[in-house]
């Protein structure tokens, strides 16, 4: 992996991951997630990375890229990563994002659909949906008795015990490091996440249609974070879009089937 | 002279849960059910809490403290303007301190703005206006975002301010509170303004802000002796560079106090109430058992530098005020005060003479204390140990602190 910076308008700063060969396609990571609770790829990543030039950047605020105190709406990143795109001089591109990430890819798509060719979102979060909310992930880092995460856990994967899912988000306190990645993390995700409760644009749903280039929607079957509805509005709602269910997975698929996960979305980013 | 002043603060709490509370429910905040409320037997609560402001106030308080709380059972105030309001018809002298209304949490300024300006006409210039971000649980109450709570909260300060000292109408350009004409009326009493406190917890980002205005602080957090004296050198330091200097006047600190006529009484009297305090009032908020909501990940408020020095300085998992098992641990804290007219005396003036701190804001009614006992203990304070206290506190401001001769008294107990 090779780590740089990105300079953008207003002094800020962008951090990138950026590993294989291929296609270009750009990642925007999640919770779970490189530049969220992992400072390296995770295998996911490796294995897309066979098969794409994947280019990952750190939310603003996330890793080193220098948080935007103007940062507000879900809009204001949309424009953050247009002008990350311009900078990187991909006038057309491949756009996948997980969880938050998917939401923002989202966003960026129904926006400027001439420059995304194909757009792959993994347990994304975006949508407001009757009666089925997003769960309350910032409510869960609080830990339980001051010590315990399994709740956490429980939400971001199918399997709240396993390795992976302990390894992100150890009981107690892990390395101060990593504790500071999770919290930057959470800052961003609060910035354009916390209202309306929870990580969505009440909007986003009825603007789906505009996005008509082929789409990939993968869901674990146990996520915990984003009702199942959630995947299924946003593959009804793309013109053109497949739903993929991932069995023994919550919501960080990618991190828990990745091998499963990897294939789905590197077979579908570099199609034609 | 310039005494120490003494404040009397009521929470408010929900005197009436269920026995097995702390079995059935993780947090007293926040998603506490409201189910618990007892129509029948809360009749009068409101009068009985206000009837012990109004009586401290008639016992020579120098003031009477209110907050903000929501959705929980430590403080049933989400506007304690209300009750700050009710006050000025029942006292004549006292300070009327709303420390204070949560900024973030108020969709337009001005609204507060105005409020604070007729609580100040109405009770002719009594009020002490406090100003605070919110705590953790509050986010939630809200859905406040917390990154841009703290810009936020010192735009609407400053608006509010600039409401009370210049002549509207003025545009504010924003960016938070964008507003054609500002013009309020009324405007307050006090020129050029009342007191502004800003409550914080030892951070020196808030002591700066706090500082460059030329505020006073307020700690909110019921420390001993050192920790206030280390808030205070932290606070001197920071007026110094501003160009200010520090006298005890400019600082206030939370203190929990119960006064009975010996010692074993008092811990007799006050033990059930200070076990209700801790453990249901303070479950998911300075207590680890359940969830705690103060602060974490989840309300990243803090700037990414003081959370990663917040990490570096502290113990994961350490026990707070709530966690303490038995009385001699609570006693050891100390960060709550029982005892006789003569303990008390000793241990508040050793905080005094520490950290020589001049605004004491001291909470006499613990969660479910019966009503005469917390008359009782702040009848007792008034009478026997607050007289001693300001004596001394006096002799020691006023050598320690001579440019303080200048200042008009401000005692309503003189």
């Amino acid at each position: 992996m090779s780590a740089r910076e990105v300079a953008l308008p207003r002094g800020r700063k962008v951090q990138i991951a950026e590993a294989g060969d291929g296609p270009a396609a750009v990642y925007l990571h999640g919770i779970a997630d490189i530049h969220g609770a992992s400072f390296g790829w995770l295998p996911f990543h490796e294995a897309l990375a066979e098969r794409l030039a994947l280019i990952a950047p750190a939310h603003p605020g996330c890793a080193a890229s220098s948080e935007d105190e103007a940062l507000e709406t879900v809009d204001d990143l949309v424009f953050h990563y247009l002008e990350l795109f311009d900078a990187l001089g991909l006038e057309t591109l491949r756009l996948a994002g997980s969880c938050i990430g998917g939401w923002i890819a989202a966003e960026i798509a129904v926006r400027h659909p001439e420059r995304i060719e194909r757009l792959a979102l993994v347990g994304p979060t975006g949508l407001f949906v009757p009666r089925a909310p997003i769960a309350d992930v910032f409510w869960e880092t609080h830990p339980a008795d001051g010590v315990s995460f399994a709740a956490l856990r429980g939400l971001l994967f199918g399997d709240a015990g396993s390795e992976t899912a302990r390894a992100m988000f150890p009981d107690l306190r892990g390395d101060i490091d990593q504790e500071v990645l999770r919290y930057q993390l959470f800052r961003f995700a609060s910035r354009i996440g916390f209202n309306p409760p929870y990580l969505h644009s009440r909007r986003l749903a009825e603007r789906l249609g505009r996005y008509r280039a082929p789409a990939l929607v993968v869901q674990g079957a146990d996520d915990r974070l984003g009702p199942r509805r959630h995947g299924e509005v946003y593959a009804e709602g793309f013109a053109d879009a497949r739903l993929e269910i991932v069995d023994g997975a919550g919501h960080s698929a990618f991190a828990e089937r990745p091998g499963a996960v990897a294939a789905l979305v590197a077979d579908f980013l570099a199609g034609p | 002279m310039h005494p120490v002043q003494l404040f009397h603060w009521h929470f408010m709490a929900y005197p009436y849960l269920p026995d097995d509370f702390d079995e059935r429910f993780d947090t007293g905040w926040v998603t506490v059910p409201n189910r618990l409320w007892d129509r029948e037997r809360t009749d009068g609560l409101y009068q009985e809490y206000i009837d012990q402001l109004a009586e401290a106030a008639g016992l020579g308080f120098d003031g009477l403290v209110l907050n903000e709380h929501h959705q929980n059972i430590y403080g049933l105030m989400p506007s304690p303007n209300i009750i700050a309001s009710a006050l000025t018809q029942r006292t004549e002298r006292a300070k009327l301190v709303v420390l204070g209304n949560l900024l973030p949490l108020h969709l337009n300024p001005l609204r507060v703005a105005e409020e604070y300006a007729m609580i100040d006409s109405i009770s002719g210039g009594r009020l002490i206006a406090g100003f605070a971000v919110g705590g953790g649980p509050e986010a939630y109450n809200y859905n406040i975002p917390s990154p841009q709570s703290r810009q936020r909260f010192w735009e609407a300060v400053d608006l509010i301010l600039r409401t009370w000292t210049e002549d509207g109408p003025f545009e504010h350009e924003g960016p938070s509170y964008p507003l054609r004409y500002v013009n309020i009326w009324p405007k307050p009493r006090q020129t050029p303004h009342p007191k502004v406190w800003i409550p914080g917890s030892l951070s020196a980002e808030t002591m700066d802000h706090v500082a460059r205005r030329g505020f006073d602080y307020f700690l909110s957090s019921r420390t001993h002796g050192a920790a206030t004296r280390q808030a205070r050198e932290r606070f001197a330091d920071i007026l110094e560079r501003h160009g200010d200097a520090y006298h005890p006047f400019r600082m206030g600190v939370l203190l929990s106090v119960y006064v009975a006529e010996t010692d074993e009484q008092a811990k007799e009297e006050a033990e059930e109430g200070v076990w209700y305090f801790l453990k249901y009032c303070l479950k998911g908020h300075l207590r680890r058992t359940g969830r705690t909501l103060t602060f974490g990940p989840g309300v990243p408020s803090q700037s990414v530098r003081s959370w990663r020095a917040f990490l570096e300085n502290s113990t994961p998992g350490a026990p707070m005020l709530g966690d303490a098992d038995d009385w001699e641990e609570l006693e050891s804290k100390a960060s709550i005060v029982v005892g006789s007219p003569a303990t008390v005396r000793e241990k508040l003036w050793a905080l005094i003479e520490q950290a020589e701190v001049g605004n004491l804001l001291i909470q006499f009614h613990f969660g479910n204390m019966e009503d005469s006992l917390a008359r009782k203990s702040a009848r007792l304070f008034a009478e026997q140990v607050a007289p001693d206290l300001r004596a001394r506190s006096a002799e020691l401001f006023a050598r320690k602190y001579p440019a303080l001769a200048d200042r008009p008294a401000a005692s309503a107990a003189e």
